[in-house]
């Protein structure tokens, strides 16, 4: 379709100042937090309401235009990557608590709060949200509920599936309905669980209600070190064999160590091969059982230092280190892959032994930062573009994900798909299982224009014949770029 | 002449009964042990029954990590058995599970027990699925670790389907470790005053694993953890109210068994419902089933997960209809009948679809174009897609 005949029913739908075609405000929303990939949308749209979406929506269903919705575009898999010739959706003017129920323990919020305002807004009620991704501050619920996003607590509390009681979505034809119920009875099939980590696929939130937790009455966390690796992962098994579910149990290696320190001195040893970060959190008699047990644990398993935070500043303190651990990289090396596979917890140790291997036969360090209870692990690979490296980096960081796979494990633990892993997802299911998926993606969006070429695999993407992961085609055809 | 029975002993042997009764069986009935056998709808007659009660046992278990894969035709009790011997469970006890419920049956009817208050339910617990679709397709989605965002989750969309999509053939579930204690609170309580006790309780960290109603026991508190975290627990609980008594041993046992018979009567003749609230909508919602039976001469055993806002609500004696009526009238599309023993054979037991009836058609006419499974279940919300029958 012309673009002004176009641009003319979006301003007439949702104002001129709402649609943005102007080739610097457009250059703005060409990557999300996987900058590898560059797309420049046709028209970028700043709905303030949910008919305003819908009627955007409807415009696109209408003349088939492919549409991208975007929150805060921190998405690290090339999520909200928008598509070419296509529309990018943007939620941020969609940024109201609506409602705080305090009695039923829920908020409805609209997509573009961020995930750490709907705490702050209920934190006066006792109230929490408990997922909290790393990127907490910025990213948004709409995309915590399009990507399932988990965090460092989820070991505990699940993910974001498991604290959304309904959705509001518009559906890709323009339609708006409703997921969920008030209750966990909801007869019929699970739309809502199906739709929560669809990313982005099946409609956009325009509204949620998410469930509250009751903040934790005591909450005790400390930092272990190691001598080796094996023997902080011994610590983790021996937590989960005598019954303990912490809140959180994160593992860093000593290259991650190094990168925090030198970027936050969060107080974290330098001269240690491995650090645990545990914490509980829970009611006070119980936490500080298993506190105990877990300090015995560590001192079983051979810690040569352990720190119990005696405040909660003490906390965050640690907390502020481990979560800025991604960008902390950028401190010992130029250029650096964030990866995010899962293996099962069992099958750790080989992992990161054959992770260490691939680094050495590939020439390059790789930093490891993890969720040692669930195995998600985050390799951190790392590399010098000036040196001319990115290839070799961008190989093993797939290499790794892979690995994830073949060990039993999943392609994603938390960071999705999307562009990043489309193109692997035939390493981890079949034809007839992508297949399967595509039913449920035709379901909701027949001429599949909602966030298309993500999370499952296309010819047009992977080439006919799916397998190891490639070049993109469309950076081979100069349509994407790469920094 | 009774229909044809495939009893599949693996996935195999299920695709091919399947794909291979395409033309002959077109119309098929799912069945396990039979324990929802009346849920969700009168099931239409069927060319044949897949009765997946032989595709049993558990696949593979790592106690370290913590998730076990099964068949679908397992009896959730025989795989609770076998994981409470390395002191794991999995945090789900819907009453039906004491009948021999298999884990495919659960997934599929979409049930919940006590423990939905901490746990959820089978959809929280799920992380993989191995489906069988009408023409054959033998499907994966999800996978053997907990955390896993790679695909759509399907396993979600098999929960509450009744049987009407295909057929559910593996399983593979997270696991809890079993509490090293747990000890029950009785506090007398009306409906109003439960939900209400519920609220605080919560708020004040107690993180109950269940909060229980019925009009018989009154709240039931389910404590669970250590030792000393469940004794500091239970006197916070005691100390909320004067009559609250801890319940052991056989009056512990009693009253749990009191609350599973609320969900799952023994008794013939009865009609069960299910429904879903607000939590504080709770006791209204009680109340009004309790005004229109009180009508219709009826007699109402009650009781609610009063921390999530799920009832159940059994029915004996008078007429039943009029109940159901006003059930669906205060929580529409929230509400599914476990038994319908006791209403009329035309009594439409769907309230009003929900608003995304229009997509859960559509995913039944993708997923099943040749409505080969599940008709009647779900019948007046997925209606169009059966010939003659209005929308």
């Amino acid at each position: 379709m012309e673009h002004s005949a176009l641009r003319a029913e979006f301003v007439a739908a949702i104002g001129a100042d709402a649609v943005l075609d102007d080739p610097v405000s457009l250059r703005s929303y060409e990557c999300d937090g996987l900058t590898g990939f560059r797309v420049v949308p046709e028209f970028v749209l700043l709905p303030t309401d949910t008919a305003q979406v819908a009627a955007a929506v409807a415009i696109c269903a209408r003349h088939t235009v492919p549409f991208v919705a975007r929150g805060a575009g921190t998405c690290l898999s090339g999520g909200s990557l928008p598509v070419a010739e296509g529309v990018v959706i943007s939620l941020q003017k969609l940024r109201s608590v609506l409602e705080i129920d305090v009695e039923n323990r829920r908020a409805v919020v609209q997509p573009g709060v961020t995930n750490l305002d709907v705490s702050k807004a209920v934190a006066e009620y006792g109230l929490y949200f408990a997922p909290d991704p790393s990127s907490q501050q910025v990213c948004t619920i709409g995309g915590n509920v399009a990507e399932n996003s988990g965090g460092a607590h989820c070991l505990k509390y699940g993910f974001t599936v498991h604290h959304i009681h309904e959705v509001q979505v518009v559906l890709p034809d323009g339609a708006v309905t409703t997921l969920g119920a008030p209750s966990p009875h909801q007869p019929g099939y699970d739309l809502l669980g199906a739709f929560v980590g669809s990313e982005g696929t099946l409609g956009i939130v325009t509204r949620i209600t998410v469930k509250l937790l009751a903040t934790p009455t005591a909450v005790r966390t400390l930092v272990a070190d190691f001598p080796s690796v094996e023997q902080a992962g011994d610590t983790v098994t021996g937590m989960i064999a005598s019954g303990i579910v912490p809140a959180a149990v994160e593992m860093m290696d000593a290259l991650a160590l190094e990168a925090v320190e030198a970027s936050v001195q969060a107080g974290y040893s330098l001269d240690t091969a491995a650090a645990l970060l545990v914490e509980l959190d829970g009611p006070p008699a119980e936490v500080a059982t298993q506190f105990a047990e877990i300090e015995q644990l560590c001192k079983d398993n051979g810690t040569t230092k352990l720190v119990i935070a005696p405040t909660p500043e003490a906390r965050a303190a640690m907390w502020k280190g481990r979560k800025a651990a991604f960008a902390a990289v950028g401190r010992i090396s130029p250029n650096y892959f964030v990866q995010d596979g899962v293996v099962p917890r069992t099958r750790l140790a080989e992992a990161l032994v054959r992770i260490s291997e691939m680094a050495d036969e590939a020439g390059l360090r790789v930093a490891n930062v993890f969720h040692a209870g669930d195995g998600n692990l985050h390799p951190l690979v790392l590399y010098s573009e000036q040196a001319g490296e990115h290839d070799r980096a961008e190989h093993l960081s797939t290499a790794i994900a892979e690995l994830c796979v073949d060990l039993g494990g999943s392609l994603s633990g938390e960071h999705g798909i999307g562009t990043d892993k489309a193109c692997s997802m035939p390493r981890q299911y079949s034809d007839v299982d992508l297949a399967t998926m595509t039913l449920l993606r035709k379901a909701f969006d027949p001429d599949e224009i909602c966030n298309p070429g993500k999370l499952l695999p296309t010819p047009r993407l992977c080439g006919d014949r799916p397998g190891p992961h490639r070049a993109h085609p469309l950076e081979a055809a100069g349509i994407i770029e790469r920094i | 002449m009774p229909p044809t029975t495939f009893m599949p002993t693996t996935v195999e042997e299920l695709r091919d009964a399947v794909a291979g009764s395409a033309t002959s069986h077109p119309r098929l009935l799912v069945t396990a042990a039979g324990t929802a056998a009346t849920t969700g709808g009168r099931p239409d007659p069927a060319d044949a029954i897949v009765d997946t009660s032989a595709l049993s046992g558990v696949l593979n278990w790592t106690p370290a990590d913590m998730t076990v894969s099964v068949r679908a035709g397992t009896p959730l009790a025989d795989v609770q058995a076998e994981l409470g011997e390395h002191g794991q469970h999995v945090a789900f006890d819907a009453a039906r599970v004491r009948r021999g419920a298999t884990v495919g049956g659960l997934l599929a009817s979409g049930d919940g027990g006590p423990l939905r208050q901490l746990y959820g339910t089978l959809r929280d617990l799920v992380i993989g699925v191995t489906v069988v679709l009408g023409d054959g397709t033998v499907a994966k989605a999800g996978g053997h670790v907990i955390k896993n965002v790679a695909g759509y989750d399907l396993a979600k969309l098999f929960h509450g389907s009744l049987g009407t999509l295909g057929v559910v053939a593996e399983v593979v579930l997270r696991l809890h470790p079993l509490p090293r204690t747990t000890a029950t609170v009785a506090l007398p309580a009306d409906a109003a005053a439960a939900a209400r006790l519920g609220v605080e309780l919560i708020a004040s960290g107690t993180e109950p694993a269940a909060l229980e109603w019925t009009s018989g026991t009154g709240l039931l508190v389910r404590i669970e953890g250590t030792p000393d975290g469940v004794h500091e627990r239970v006197d916070a609980v005691l100390a909320t109210n004067t009559g609250a008594l801890v319940l052991a041993g056989a009056d512990e046992e009693a009253a749990w068994t009191a609350v599973a018979a609320v969900a799952d009567p023994h008794s013939e003749g009865a009609t069960v419902l299910r429904a879903g609230t607000l939590p504080s909508d709770g006791p209204g919602f009680l109340a009004a089933l309790g005004a229109a039976a009180d009508a219709a001469g009826v007699t109402l055993t009650s009781g609610s997960s009063v921390g999530v806002g799920v009832h159940t609500v059994a029915l004996a004696g008078g007429h039943h209809e009029p109940v159901l009526a006003a059930a669906h009238a205060a929580a529409g599309s929230s509400v599914s009948v476990l038994r319908s023993d006791g209403l009329a054979p035309d009594t439409p037991l769907w309230g009003p679809p929900p608003p995304a009836v229009a997509l859960m058609r559509a995913v039944k006419a993708r997923f099943d174009p040749a409505d080969r499974f599940g008709a009647g279940r779900l019948s007046s919300w997925l209606a169009p897609l059966h010939e003659g029958v209005p929308a």
